[in-house]
């Protein structure tokens, strides 16, 4: 049977690729692998590169990224050491440091090695907060904020617990830290108390401020009448005494002063309205009984 | 029948067994869900080839026995044999019928269901998450490869045995060899993709196998529904019922094509199929296949790396010596999978925030308030306060004092990779790290500063800090990454206490407005009590002034009176009383009152008149008594 050549060439690339992809594989600049050998250890290869295997299921390949991983898992409630309540999260940075002995406990499957990792995180987190009160993560001293001497102690403490998973702890922080619901109302509501004490606080320093500007500038008015009404006397009192230089003259006849001022008192009190009824003796008035008793006379 | 169909129909049913646990097997090996929904396909052809090889075997028998009833009636043994009724001549025949008439709807509306619930489990299964993997990939597209190769032969095989002899129950099952074969075909290119860095491929593909099998099913449906009317017509070849035509045609392309052909050619009424432009296609067409394959190929040779952005060239996974990174412009590098690229745009300004997120339907706000919430969820930070603490420790049972207050904060961090070695050989995802570290850096900041400054004048200082404190992070953890900006303008009270907050503000300026009220009667008062002063000095200064010169004048003139009193003084007091008592009194009112009769008692009336006026007029001068 003739066979046409175009057949037999893709057949025989096919079969290549085919083969390629059995007896070849890549390790990525970010991997890590480790072949096995009909499911025993053979080697790891580290170094990113073009290798050659056997086909499975003699040789299979295992590959892990070798770069850091993040893991961020659980915003926990938790207790410090005064038994406040406070909910944190934590996240930290890993990366598979020992292939073999991770492939060993958690095969391929990355999410096994993050649940144990994350058993530990919450282990360490639980630890390291409840030996900590709560001033030493809140605090506007930072003398006696520990916030960074916590994170290290977790870090510690879970890299101790890990040591045996073949895996390294790069980093740890602390990603947030909150209250519980029922806590941040009443935050809320000491808040709310807050701004009312700040409320009335400025409205009393507002009325105060405006007391003492109003009583000051009521002090100074009777400041500067009291001082006018002074002075004011005072020329009074200079009038009065020249004035009285001048009764001397009135030494010189008192019984007509006398007779002048009793004139002159007179007339000043008769200037505003007055009645006056009069005795038909009172001169000049008494010109008027002459005039009404010299007709009866007459008569 | 030739006898030997029977075990062709066989060896295709253990073939589709064997093909359908291979074929889970290596979905469940390999995690692909193309090759799930692919199992469920070829399972479905391994149940019709069962059908179809029991079906070949009823017409075999029947085939058998109508040969003995034709070399008995040769040899007229028996007048008697005709006379009895077909179902005890012919059980063969009669067992054929009736598997025909009962069992084979039953199953083709069995298969019907199956394939619809296969259809609605595979669609619920592709909506979970799975995880991708890509370890088993090559080791998944080789198997699949060798599946491909040997069904296709075996296929194709039944499928010319079928068409040659006329082999109406081996055709279904040719057709599910050929559709398995490509199925394999499908899932190692999708299994290359996943390998070559496109997993989403899978779910994509696994998706449009579910459609097909859909498909498949409504096409049973339409077929059964069909078959009730369909006319019986004695010695016509029956198409078996769970023969699905759509699966005909995506296993044999071919005939498609031969189709279509015949297609061009009714509507353009002359042989399209027999110009020398068809027939080139016809025969170069694997030729223009490979050729077109050969410049795909070659086109991976260049690259073209785009303005803004930068790419790492790896060969055979290791970063090239020399040119690890590629900036913008074409780039020479070998095809792949040799030499591939991984372009990062490391000029673009990348953003995220920390904090509330406005979410779209808050987007149209043209207005930002605090008392209005402008995300789906509050994002509150504690802060800490400088107020006194002691004053709240005595906390009631059940509760819990807090010295803190709480913020809530939107802040924008942007940022342009800097490194592109560091960021991507670094760590699996720095972006998401570098935001990790951004809300870790503002609660960091946010616990140790006061509530106070930072809602005030300490913004703009944290702003920096902040900038200045991520960048020293991503630095130590080497993320390689610029941080260009960070953002405290989102930064409020919490909405449920943003009104308090605007309360406080308000007695500020209720504040502000007392003192000036005070200010301005400050103001008023005193140039006030100024001028009053001034008016009572002046005041006394006139009397000062009047009674002086009263008093020098009073005196001058009584020196002068007394001269004229000493000439004449009786006449002198009668004048000046006189003088003085005419003008004093010429504006009272005077009554004279003339005792005429002592027993007279006179009353007067000194009540003030309403119109003095009116009263007042001058009367006419009295006459006197004597004149009357």
């Amino acid at each position: 049977m003739k066979q046409n050549p175009v057949t037999l060439a893709t057949g025989a690339l096919v079969v290549l690729i085919f083969a390629a992809l059995l007896f070849a594989f890549q390790v990525r600049q970010t991997e890590v692998v480790i072949v096995t050998t009909l499911g025993r250890y053979a080697r790891s290869l580290e170094a990113p590169g073009l290798y050659f295997r056997w086909p499975w299921p003699i040789q299979n390949v295992h590959r892990f990224d070798n770069r850091i991983r993040n893991l961020e898992k659980k915003y926990e409630q938790t207790t410090t050491a005064d038994g406040r309540i406070i909910v944190i999260d934590v996240f930290l940075g890993w990366r598979v440091k020992e292939p073999r002995k991770f492939l060993e406990l958690f095969g391929d499957n990355l999410a096994a090695a993050e649940r144990n990792l994350e058993i530990q995180l919450r282990t360490a987190k639980n630890n390291t907060v409840g030996s900590h009160p709560l001033a030493d993560f809140i605090s506007v001293d930072p003398q006696s904020l520990r916030f960074d001497q916590i994170e290290a102690e977790m870090l510690r403490e879970i890299r101790t617990a890990t040591t045996n998973f073949g895996v390294e702890i790069v980093l740890l922080g602390i990603k947030q830290i909150g209250l519980p619901e029922s806590i941040t109302t009443k935050v809320f509501d000491r808040m709310k108390a807050e701004r009312e004490r700040l409320v009335k606080q400025f409205q009393g320093e507002g009325e105060r401020e405006s007391i003492r500007i109003r009583s000051e500038a009521d002090l100074q008015r009777e400041r500067i009448l009291a001082e006018a009404e002074g002075q004011a006397r005072q020329i009074l009192g200079e009038a009065e005494a020249r004035a009285a230089a001048e009764l001397k003259t009135f030494e010189q006849n008192p019984e007509l002063a006398v007779f002048l001022l009793k004139l002159d008192a007179l007339e000043q009190s008769l200037k505003e309205r007055a009645t006056l009824v009069l005795d038909p003796r009172t001169p000049p008035f008494d010109l008027l009984q002459n005039a009404v008793t010299a007709p009866g006379r007459s008569n | 029948m030739e006898p030997n169909v029977s075990g062709k129909g066989l060896v295709n049913w253990v073939l589709l067994l064997v093909l359908t646990v291979a074929a889970g097997a290596l979905a469940r090996y390999a995690q692909s869900a193309t090759g799930l929904a692919a199992t469920g396909f070829i399972g479905m052809g391994f149940l019709v080839a069962l059908v179809a090889y029991v079906q070949m075997r009823l017409v075999e028998r029947e085939r058998l026995e109508r040969l003995e009833f034709d070399e008995l009636r040769k040899s007229g043994t028996s007048a008697s044999l005709f006379t009895t009724p077909d179902a005890e001549q012919f059980p063969a025949r009669r067992a054929r019928e009736q598997f025909e008439k009962y069992f084979v709807p039953a199953f083709a509306l069995l298969l019907l269901v199956g394939q619809g619930l296969g259809a609605y489990f595979l669609w619920r299964h592709l909506g979970t998450d799975r995880p991708s993997t890509v370890e088993q990939a090559t080791v998944a597209m080789t198997l699949y490869g060798m599946l491909a190769l040997v069904y296709f032969q075996v296929g194709k095989y039944s499928a010319v045995l079928a068409r040659l002899q006329q082999q109406p129950f081996l055709r279904p099952q040719a057709a599910y060899l050929l559709l398995g074969s490509l199925l394999c075909v499908v899932t190692a290119g999708v299994e290359a993709a996943g390998w070559a860095g496109y997993p989403q491929v899978d779910v994509i593909v696994a998706r449009v196998l579910v459609i097909l099998l859909a498909l498949v099913a409504l096409e049973n449906l339409i077929t059964l529904v069909l078959e009730i009317y369909r006319p019986r017509v004695r010695e016509q070849v029956v198409h078996p019922l769970y023969e699905s035509r759509l699966i005909g045609v995506l296993s044999q392309p071919g005939g498609l094509i031969a189709t279509a052909a015949q297609a061009l050619d009714y509507q353009f009424g002359f042989k399209v199929s027999q110009t020398w432009f068809y027939r080139f296609l016809e025969r170069a067409f694997v030729w223009l296949m490979l050729g077109q394959l050969a410049i795909l190929l070659l086109s991976t040779c260049l690259v073209f790396v785009e303005p803004g952005e930068q790419a790492l060239l790896l060969r055979w996974g290791r970063p090239v010596a020399g040119r690890e990174v590629l900036d913008p412009g074409p780039h020479l590098k070998w095809p792949w999978p040799v030499d591939r690229v991984q372009r990062y745009p490391t000029e673009r300004v990348q953003h995220f925030t920390v904090g509330i997120v406005e979410g779209d339907e808050f987007a149209a706000q043209r207005v930002l308030l605090w008392t209005k919430p402008h995300a789906k969820e509050e994002f509150n930070l504690i802060v800490a306060s400088k107020e006194d603490r002691g004053a709240n420790t005595n906390a009631v049972e059940g509760e819990q004092a807090v010295p803190v207050n709480l913020l809530t904060v939107n802040m924008p961090v942007q940022y342009q990779i800097a490194d592109l070695r560091a960021y991507v050989y670094g760590h699996a995802d720095a972006g998401q790290l570098l935001q990790f570290l951004a809300q870790r850096e503002v609660t960091r900041y946010l616990v140790n500063v006061d509530f106070d400054e930072i809602m005030g004048r300490g913004r703009r200082a944290a702003s920096e800090e902040l900038r200045q404190r991520l960048q020293a992070q991503a630095d130590a953890h080497r993320l390689g990454v610029r941080i260009l900006f960070v953002g405290l303008h989102g930064i409020h009270p919490p909405v449920k206490v943003a009104a308090d907050f605007e309360r406080v503000l308000g007695a500020l300026q209720e504040k502000e407005a007392t003192n000036h009220l005070a200010r301005a009667y400050a103001a008023e008062r005193v140039p006030l009590a100024q001028a009053e002063a001034v008016r009572k000095v002046n005041e006394a200064e006139a009397y000062r002034a009047r009674l002086t010169s009263l008093a020098a004048g009073t005196a001058a003139r009584f020196t002068n009176q007394v001269l004229a009193y000493q000439a004449s003084p009786e006449v002198y007091r009668l004048r000046t009383y006189l003088d003085t008592v005419s003008r004093a009194i010429a504006p009272a009112r005077k009554y004279v009152v003339v005792p005429s009769n002592t027993h007279e008692v006179v009353t007067l009336n000194l009540e003030d008149r309403l119109r003095r006026d009116l009263l007042d007029v001058t009367l006419p001068s009295a006459a006197p008594p004597a004149n009357r």
